[in-house]
C-alpha cells in the first residue's frame, strides 16, 4: 500500500498484527524525515527509528508523522541521538526560507487501538542557540490501550557554553482516551523580552538552574500497571528534610485517570543522570518489550 | 458599570482577611525553600544574593507560569459570564445555561492541563471558597429597616443564581471548581471589567505568596511590604502584558483546519516553569510543613 505522493517531511506508520507477527502495512516518509525499522527477535514488538537527514532539523523544517498501532501490536518509536534543532544548517547563511518560516515544527499524531501499545522513547531534544522549536504530539488511545510518552529537553550544547539560550521551545502533549481529553501538557520555554520597568531581565537559565535537563513521562494502561505501582510506592516513600542546596536530581509523580496513568517529571544537572533514572524507572519494560528493545532505548 | 462601583469592588476584593483559602496555600514556595533553592545557584553574579532576592526569584518564576497558564481561563470565563449577563431579552435564561456549559468545559480543560495533584487540590479548594464568598459574603442582606426591598430580577439576581447553581454543581462533583474559573465567574458577577479582574488576580496571587514568605519566616512583614510596592507592581504589569490577551483556544478547536489549530496551540495557555511544577508536586513529601500546597 504505497502512498501515491506525500508532502515534504511527512511520514506514516501503520502497524498491524496478523495473528502470528507484526506487519507494517505502511511505512513511508519524505525528506527530511527518515524512518527505519530493524529486524527484532520478538514477532509482536516492533521498533521504528525516527531520524532526520544530517542528524538535525533547521529553522523552517516541518516534520509530520502519523502512526497507527492495531491488533494488539506493540510499537516502540526511538531516535538515534538527540534531536538537534539548529537555527540554520551549520555553515549556511540564513536563507530566505528561514526568514519566512523561522520555526521548526514536529508534529506527531498517534492512534493506539484496544490492547495495542505505543512506547515513545526518543532521545532528548537539544535546541541550539537562537533556535525556535514547536513540538505537538497527540495520542488517541482506547481505554485498554497502553502508552508511554517520553518528552525531554536539554539545555543546549554545554560544551560550547550554551545553557538555555535557544529562543523558543514549545511542547504540547495531548492524551485522549475513548475520545475524551484526559491530559494536555503544555510547556513553553522562551527567552523573555526585556520589558519597560525597573526589573532587570530574568533569563531562562536562571529560572531553570541548577538543572540542564527536564523530562516529562506520561504513562497509561494495563502494560504499565506494575511500573506505575512501583514508582508510586517509591515516590510516597520519600521524605524530604530541609536541604541547604538543591539535589542533583528531582522528580515528581502525579496520578491521572484515577491512577490508571501518571505524569512523572524529572529534572537533573546531567542529562545522563535523567537517562539512567528513566531507564531504571521503566525497568519493567524489559518484560513488555524484550531486553533488546529496552537496551536500544536506554543503552 | 461605573468606575466608582469598580473601585469599591476592588477595595472589597483586595481585603487580605477575605476567606479565600489562600492562607493555607504557598503555591510551592514552602517546597522550594525546603529543597534548598534559597541558595546561590548562579556562579556569575558578583554580589551574593540574600533572602529578599531568593523570594523575588520565586515570585517571578511562579507568577510567570501561573499567569501564562491561568489568565487565559480567567479571560474566557469572564467573557462568557459577562456576555450572558448582558443579554436582557427573553432568552436570558438560555444565555445563562450556555454560559454554564461553557464554564464546565473551561473547568474541565483546566483540570486536564493541571497535571500536578497538589496544584489541582489547592486550586479546587480556593475556587470553591470564592463561590462561597460570593453567595454568602456578597449577597444582598435582608435589612428591612434600612434597605428598600426589591426583587432582584435584573443581572444581579441572575448572577447570584448562576453562582449558586455552579456551587451546587461543584458539590455534586459535576465540575471541578478551579480557582481561575471561579475567579472569572465571581468578578464578572460583581461587574468588574476583565482587565481589572486579571490584574487583581495576579496581584492577589503575588501578595498571597509574600504573606506565605512571612509565615515561613523567610522575610519579615516590612520587607514583604517593600516588595509589594517595588517589585510586585512591575512584575504584575509585565505578566499582564505577556498574558492578558491569551485565550484558552477552546471555542474554535473543533471548527478550524490544521494550520489554525497549530496557531491556537501556540497562543494558548502553557506552563513556563517546569522546575516549579516538580517542586509543587513534591509538597506532601516534606517531613514537616505548615501549608497545604
Amino acid at each position: 500500500m504505497a502512498p501515491s505522493k506525500i508532502e515534504q517531511g511527512h511520514g506514516r506508520v501503520v502497524l498491524h498484527n496478523d495473528g502470528y507477527a507484526n506487519v507494517f502495512s505502511d511505512m513511508s516518509a519524505t525528506y527530511p524525515l527518515k524512518l527505519l525499522s530493524p529486524q527484532l527477535p520478538s514477532p509482536n514488538v516492533s521498533v521504528v527509528y525516527m531520524l532526520s537527514y544530517g542528524g538535525g532539523l533547521v529553522g523552517g523544517d516541518r516534520v509530520v508523522l502519523d502512526v497507527e498501532v492495531h491488533d494488539g501490536a506493540r510499537l516502540a518509536i526511538l531516535s538515534q541521538g538527540s534531536t538537534k534543532v539548529f537555527k540554520a544548517r551549520p555553515g549556511q547563511r540564513l536563507s530566505a526560507r528561514w526568514q519566512l518560516h523561522p520555526v521548526t515544527t514536529q508534529r506527531l499524531a498517534v492512534r493506539v487501538a484496544p490492547r495495542s501499545a505505543l512506547f515513545l522513547l526518543p532521545d532528548p531534544v537539544t535546541c541550539f542557540r537562537a533556535a525556535k522549536y514547536h513540538q505537538i504530539q497527540t495520542f488517541h488511545l482506547s481505554k485498554d490501550s497502553s502508552a508511554v510518552l517520553l518528552d525531554w529537553i536539554t539545555s543546549g550544547r554545554k560544551s560550547l557554553g550554551e545553557e538555555w539560550v535557544f529562543s523558543k521551545y514549545l511542547s504540547l502533549n495531548e492524551v485522549w482516551i475513548e475520545g475524551k481529553r484526559v491530559a494536555k501538557d503544555s510547556l513553553l520555554l522562551e527567552e523573555r523580552d526585556s520589558l519597560p520597568g525597573p526589573l532587570t531581565p530574568r533569563t531562562l537559565a536562571e529560572s531553570l538552574a541548577p538543572y540542564s535537563c527536564y523530562a516529562t513521562l506520561i504513562m497509561y494502561g494495563m502494560l504499565l500497571e506494575d511500573t506505575i505501582c512501583h514508582l508510586t510506592a517509591a515516590y510516597t516513600a520519600i521524605t524530604v528534610f530541609k536541604q541547604h542546596a538543591p539535589p542533583p536530581l528531582l522528580w515528581s509523580l502525579s496520578p491521572i485517570c484515577e491512577g490508571r496513568g501518571c505524569v512523572v517529571r524529572v529534572a537533573a544537572k546531567e542529562t545522563e543522570h535523567v537517562r539512567s533514572w528513566i531507564g531504571n524507572a521503566l525497568k519493567d519494560l524489559e518484560g513488555v518489550l524484550g531486553v533488546d528493545v529496552y537496551r536500544r532505548a536506554f543503552a | 458599570m461605573d468606575s466608582d462601583h469598580e473601585a469599591y469592588i476592588l477595595l472589597l476584593l483586595s481585603d487580605s482577611n477575605l476567606p479565600t483559602g489562600s492562607f493555607v496555600a504557598s503555591a510551592g514556595l514552602e517546597s522550594y525553600v525546603t529543597h534548598g533553592f534559597f541558595s546561590n545557584l548562579s556562579s556569575s553574579s558578583t554580589t551574593s544574593p540574600d533572602k529578599m532576592d531568593y523570594t523575588v526569584n520565586f515570585l517571578r518564576d511562579s507568577l510567570s507560569t501561573y499567569g501564562h497558564s491561568a489568565l487565559p481561563f480567567v479571560l474566557d470565563t469572564h467573557r462568557a459570564i459577562e456576555g450572558a449577563l448582558q443579554d436582557t431579552n427573553a432568552s436570558a435564561d438560555d444565555a445563562m445555561d450556555c454560559a454554564m456549559a461553557r464554564v464546565q468545559e473551561l473547568d474541565e480543560l483546566y483540570e486536564t492541563m493541571t497535571l500536578n495533584h497538589i496544584a489541582r487540590r489547592a486550586s479546587k479548594t480556593q475556587g470553591v471558597a470564592l463561590l462561597t464568598l460570593f453567595s454568602r459574603g456578597f449577597a444582598k442582606p435582608r435589612l428591612s429597616q434600612h434597605l428598600e426591598t426589591s426583587v432582584d430580577s435584573g443581572a444581579d439576581g441572575r448572577a447570584a443564581s448562576f453562582v449558586d447553581r455552579l456551587k451546587l454543581l461543584v458539590r455534586r462533583e459535576g465540575t471541578h471548581g478551579h480557582l481561575p474559573i471561579c475567579w472569572g465567574v465571581l468578578t464578572a458577577a460583581l461587574g468588574l471589567s476583565v482587565e481589572r479582574s486579571q490584574y487583581l488576580h495576579l496581584f492577589l496571587q503575588a501578595r498571597s505568596l509574600l504573606s506565605s514568605s512571612v509565615r515561613l519566616n523567610t522575610i519579615g512583614p516590612y520587607a514583604a511590604q517593600q516588595l509589594l510596592l517595588h517589585a510586585v507592581r512591575p512584575l504584575v504589569d509585565a505578566e499582564m502584558s505577556r498574558s492578558k490577551h491569551l485565550d484558552t483556544g477552546l471555542s474554535k478547536s473543533s471548527e478550524v483546519g490544521k494550520e489554525d489549530a497549530d496557531e491556537e496551540v501556540i497562543r494558548g495557555p502553557a506552563m513556563t516553569w517546569p522546575l516549579g511544577e516538580i517542586l509543587a508536586a513534591r509538597h506532601d513529601l516534606q517531613h514537616s510543613r505548615i501549608f497545604n500546597s
